[in-house]
């Protein structure tokens, strides 16, 4: 619990609704995570293969885990937007791909944290790669069909740096939830 | 996993139920939006143009100023690298030295001869120039494309379709400018065809990129000479962009039914990179001369349909050929 739902409006003092309204960015703190792991994604590394693991997909996936009130599809669809804007691509491919991907993990949810550390990695791989399958259709669809080899390429280095990302949000959620503030006084 | 807890008022848990109907319906809608925007990418792909050009404005100048550092240190890292080595790399350069000042004496009357010849040919040729010089500011180097992002723009006389040349060989070009930023389609972008000629036998063909390390060379032609391990790959100036002479790649499998290149240039090295204006102006696309409203098939109008109306009222009137 990041940012705990507020008591009525109606019902708050003055000094409790100014809490609140102070601490309405942890609502946006999964967006945020999101959107600067994607902004890594573009940071000019010499590298000559397409190599660069999925961060920001990745990071979606992990908050649709541990917060998934602060995480929709339609959040989803929203950021892949902004990373279709931020890679050139047509707009909606990403985005189209994140949301169902966020839908699914949404679906699967409950599935995770049960089995240990390896199925729950085996499970994302299976996402990853339905990610990797999606774009190529998706990208054929807006009319610039791409090489399939490259995204497995990516697909490989993804599923390798999972870990630094979840740990990464799961480190975030741990140091907001023990800074959340409480509105009843006492 | 979700660290949320559960409702347990009566109302707070139809207000979740609520909220969570209404977000399906919300992430359902926007999936079905997202196709209809590929679909409109597919009919138009400039849709989102200006979209994307704000945001490389506003994503290249952040990552110009943030990589100074990581380049300080890359800069620091080949220092020490070249301190150790460096007596032989000396011998080496030198014994590399004489032996091209030697053709650079051959080549230097060949020079002369040429220049006369063209003189006497009355050949013109158009200048190379520059607009701008930058680092590249932001790759995508994991994506289904190959772009990088230069911190120059329109500011800086820099316009779409414009060649970006690095010091080892050619980079790409410029496909969307904007104030202050300019995103580049690399040569290994799948969508990028280079016109080139091979310099030893004069094959000319186009390299094209495949999102992988290497090129391809792809729709070679004229004699039908085999190419060998090591043959440079250079720009033929061909379609009026990329100056001819630019090298592009050498290549590396010859034998395969489509050439494999390697790119002469480091793509997203660390290396200042220039934008040079297109080599020949674009052509005219917009159709010359006379413009009709609408086709008249040859059939309607041999049974007396009015002949088609011209847009331009000052274009000439054209004597249409009734009978066909």
């Amino acid at each position: 619990m990041i940012a705990p739902p507020p008591p009525p409006a109606l019902l708050m003092t003055p000094q409790e609704r100014r809490r609140w309204l102070l601490s309405t960015w942890r609502y946006a703190v999964p967006m945020l995570v999101s959107l600067l792991l994607l902004l890594l994604m573009v940071m000019p590394v010499p590298l000559s293969v397409p190599a660069m693991p999925q961060l920001g997909l990745m990071a979606v996936l992990a908050w649709a885990l541990l917060q998934p009130s602060l995480m929709p599809p339609w959040l989803a669809f929203c950021i892949g937007g902004f990373a279709d804007l931020l890679f050139g691509l047509p707009l909606g491919v990403n985005a189209t791909a994140f949301a169902l991907i966020t839908g699914l993990m949404r679906l699967m949810a409950p599935l995770f944290g049960r089995s240990g550390l390896m199925v729950d990695w085996l499970m994302l791989c299976l996402l990853l790669l339905l990610f990797a399958g999606l774009v190529g259709p998706l990208m054929a669809l807006a009319g610039r069909p791409v090489p399939l080899l490259p995204l497995l390429l990516q697909w490989l280095t993804s599923i390798l740096s999972w870990p630094l990302v979840a740990r990464f949000c799961a480190a975030i959620q741990r140091r907001l939830a023990a800074s959340a503030p409480s509105w009843r006084a006492g | 996993m979700d660290w949320t807890p559960a409702p347990r008022r009566p109302t707070a848990i139809r207000r979740q139920q609520n909220l969570a109907l209404l977000s399906a319906v919300v992430s359902g809608g926007v999936v079905a939006g997202g196709l209809i925007l590929l679909l409109l990418a597919r009919v138009n792909p400039d849709t989102a143009a200006g979209l994307r050009r704000t945001t490389a404005d506003l994503v290249a100048p952040t990552w110009a100023v943030l990589r100074a550092p990581v380049d300080g240190l890359a800069a620091l890292a080949e220092g020490i690298g070249d301190y150790f080595g460096a007596i032989d790399r000396a011998r080496h350069l030198e014994t590399e030295l004489d032996t091209a000042n030697a053709r650079l004496r051959a080549a230097r009357a060949g020079m002369e001869e040429l220049r006369r010849l063209k003189a006497l040919m009355r050949v013109r040729s158009p200048q190379r120039e520059v607009v701008a010089t930058a680092r590249i500011a932001a790759a995508t180097t994991g994506t289904v494309v190959r772009t990088a992002m230069l911190a120059v723009g329109t500011s800086d006389g820099v316009g779409e379709a414009m060649p970006v040349i690095g010091a080892e060989g050619l980079i790409g070009r410029t496909t969307e400018v904007g104030r202050n930023a300019a995103r580049v389609l690399l040569i290994t972008d799948p969508l990028s065809r280079v016109p080139v000629i091979v310099e030893r036998t004069g094959q000319v063909g186009l390299a094209a990129g495949r999102n992988q390390p290497t090129l391809q060379l792809i729709d070679l032609s004229g004699a039908t000479i085999p190419l060998v391990t090591g043959d440079r790959v250079v720009t033929s100036g061909d379609g009026g962009v990329y100056p001819p002479g630019v090298p592009v790649a050498t290549v590396v499998d010859a034998r395969a039914a489509a050439p494999v290149l390697r790119p002469a240039a480091r793509l997203l090295g660390a290396g200042f990179v220039t934008v040079e204006t297109a080599w020949l102006p674009v052509p005219a696309t917009e159709p010359q001369g006379p413009v009709f409203d609408a086709p008249v098939p040859v059939e309607a109008r041999r049974r007396g349909a009015p002949t088609p109306r011209l847009r331009d009222a000052d274009a000439p009137p054209i004597s249409n050929g009734t009978g066909g």
